[in-house]
């Protein structure tokens, strides 16, 4: 279930889900910009049904960061 | 979003500019309108201006705003930052202030678009304000001289105003589109916070497809004629099986949903939507039900064209546009069976072909969901085109029992009065040039906007016909715009609407441009016949009037005998 993270992540970014691991970031992915990263909020949420709060949401570096989030959030 | 970088503009013809003026982050929006475009055929072009900087947009005449030159332009404003810091202390103001501070927030508003009109000729379509649920005076909210709700409402009633006496300016209601997917889905803190987002990133395209109300009859894109199944669709069961008695038509809970869904029809035809029957059945058992069933709303008089036969139902939806004279890109088709829509869409996929589900209760919504039948005004043609349709039903009757054609138009008493264009008719006449396609010359599409500075113009001619005959009034049904020189005169535009083709009075109005012409000392009219997929029935029409054709140009001298029709009676006012 939390691997479709990477699915979700490739999806917004429009970038093959390949290219996508734990380490991908603003840094690393073009596309990966303010607004996007909240569409990608959004997809998570509406994915997983759960919320983040905005504490969670501003933490995020990685994908990491992502899924450690979710698995507070009792996806797993 | 990724879709929209997907799209090959390149295959559209038309062609709109769109620009979105927002004080708050609508990014999405842009991407969405430009997905459900293409999606119409429209190639979609938009400037959309830096965050919350509308202001400098409108009010600086060299604005990128304006160097872009948009058909449309939509002005999104939020409540917060527009009343600013006041937003939270409306209510420890005295009375005197709220007043003045409202009057003050109106001549902002009145300003822009007054800006906006000086610079540009186009729309302005400007959102309303939400009115939050929650109010600081709690219960005592409506006890207030001026409560915090009331404030917000004598804005948006003031903005409504302003609308009125800008006829360039439409309100988009914003608030109502707040409380149909509610505030609480609508509004998110976080994403407030996080980025001045204040439509929840999931709503942005249910927002795209409400401002597409205003984008598809700009484009020419709105439908003129609904097509209806009648089995399961304006009423529950099989005729031909059930029975007149034992069909589902009033009383019974999915009864009552066909009849729901039958007034909601009967009002779209009361506004001038054009319904017409294509059902597989036996004739007679089916108008039985239409004529007679007791709880029938729509009745025989409300179809312009009714199709009942076994017949493959493509066929028969090719000959009710063919005899009611639209084209199939005007046309919506409902059926409940699955197999019917494939066939249509299949066969002419510009019909917007709605597949009914099995729950009756959702027709009415589906049906109102539809933002397709939209207009920019509404003209008192269009209230009545649903007695001309059925007068037209009478005439066609009246010329199956003549043979001849000359006896049959001499029949009809025909009377054109010829109208110089005036401030009433411009709307009737900017609404001609949008949405004629077959006989018309040149298909220029003409905003009211145009068509007002053009009969400013003391050098351009801008008229209209009106014409009746014995069967009743078509009303305002052709236009003509006249480019005036001294030696030649050169026809802009020439349109008949597709109601009253064939009945000479092209020939009637053409010949009166030509007195006018030959009055004023002009020696030649000039023509252009511009080609289009849809004008092919104004093809011979220059020529077989007499004019010749030099290079691209068609010329009529006026030295030659300007020949009246002799069947028909024109007037001019």
């Amino acid at each position: 279930m939390i691997d479709d993270v990477y699915q979700i992540v490739a999806k917004v970014f429009a970038i093959p889900e390949s290219e996508v691991n734990d380490q991908s970031s603003p840094e690393n992915i073009e596309s990966w910009d303010s607004f996007n990263g909240l569409v990608l909020v959004d997809e998570l949420e509406n994915h997983f049904k759960i919320k983040f709060t905005i504490s969670e949401i501003t933490d995020v570096k990685n994908v990491a960061d992502i899924k450690r989030h979710l698995k507070n959030h009792d996806v797993s | 979003m990724t879709e929209a970088k997907k799209i090959d503009d390149l295959k559209f013809d038309k062609k709109l500019k769109v620009a979105i003026l927002s004080s708050f982050t609508l990014n999405g929006l842009d991407e969405s309108l430009h997905v459900k475009c293409s999606k119409l055929g429209i190639k979609y072009h938009s400037h959309v201006s830096g965050y919350d900087q509308y202001n400098q947009e409108l009010l600086n005449s060299k604005s990128d705003l304006y160097e872009f030159s948009p058909d449309i332009t939509f002005l999104i404003l939020d409540i917060r930052k527009f009343f600013g810091e006041y937003f939270f202390k409306l209510h420890t103001i005295s009375d005197s202030e709220k007043e003045s501070f409202l009057k003050e927030k109106v001549d902002v508003i009145e300003n822009l678009i007054i800006n906006f009109e000086r610079n540009l000729n186009s729309k302005l379509v400007i959102t309303n304000f939400n009115i939050p649920y929650y109010s600081p005076n709690g219960i005592i909210e409506t006890k207030m001289e001026l409560g915090f709700h009331e404030i917000i409402e004598k804005m948006n009633r003031a903005i409504i105003k302003i609308s009125k006496t800008h006829s360039s300016v439409y309100v988009y209601d914003f608030n109502l589109f707040v409380s149909k997917y509610g505030e609480k889905n609508i509004f998110d803190y976080r994403q407030f916070h996080m980025g001045d987002i204040q439509i929840a990133l999931n709503f942005i395209p249910y927002f795209a497809n409400d401002l597409m109300s205003f984008i598809k009859p700009i484009s020419g894109k709105n439908k003129k004629c609904i097509v209806l199944d009648l089995d399961n669709t304006l009423w529950g069961g099989i005729v031909g099986e059930e029975g007149f008695d034992g069909i589902e038509l009033g009383h019974t809970p999915n009864g009552k949903a066909f009849v729901e869904f039958q007034k909601e029809l009967l009002s779209l035809w009361n506004q001038g939507i054009i319904l017409a029957i294509n059902s597989k059945n036996n004739f007679d058992d089916a108008m039985k039900v239409i004529e007679e069933h007791p709880d029938m709303i729509l009745r025989k008089k409300h179809f312009a064209n009714i199709q009942i036969n076994w017949n493959d139902k493509a066929e028969n939806l090719k000959k009710i546009a063919e005899e009611i004279n639209i084209g199939l890109d005007s046309i919506v088709f409902f059926d409940d069976d699955k197999v019917n829509c494939e066939r249509i869409k299949f066969e002419f996929s510009e019909v917007l072909t709605i597949e009914l589900t099995d729950e009756p209760s959702e027709f009415a919504s589906i049906l109102k969901d539809l933002n397709d039948f939209n207009v920019l005004q509404r003209t008192n043609e269009d209230r009545k085109r649903g007695e001309m349709y059925s007068e037209q039903r009478e005439r066609k009757k009246f010329e199956k029992t003549i043979s001849n054609l000359d006896d049959f138009l001499k029949g009809l008493e025909i009377n054109v009065k010829i109208k110089k264009s005036s401030n009433f008719l411009i709307p009737r006449i900017s609404q001609l040039t949008m949405k004629t396609n077959q006989f018309n010359l040149t298909t220029k599409r003409y905003q009211e906007e145009d068509i007002e500075n053009m009969t400013n113009n003391p050098s351009i001619s801008v008229g209209c016909a009106e014409v009746s005959d014995k069967f009743g009034n078509n009303g305002i049904t052709g236009v003509y715009i006249v480019k005036k020189d001294e030696k030649f005169w050169m026809i802009d535009t020439f349109l008949l609407s597709c109601r009253i083709m064939g009945r000479g009075v092209e020939n009637a109005i053409l010949s009166q441009i030509l007195l006018d012409a030959k009055k004023n000392n002009v020696e030649e009219i000039r023509a252009e016949f511009i080609p289009t997929q849809k004008n092919k029935p104004a093809e011979n029409f220059l020529s077989e009037f007499g004019f010749e054709k030099q290079n691209n140009i068609w010329i009529y001298k006026l030295n030659n005998e300007i020949k009246l029709p002799k069947h028909l009676k024109v007037e001019i006012e």
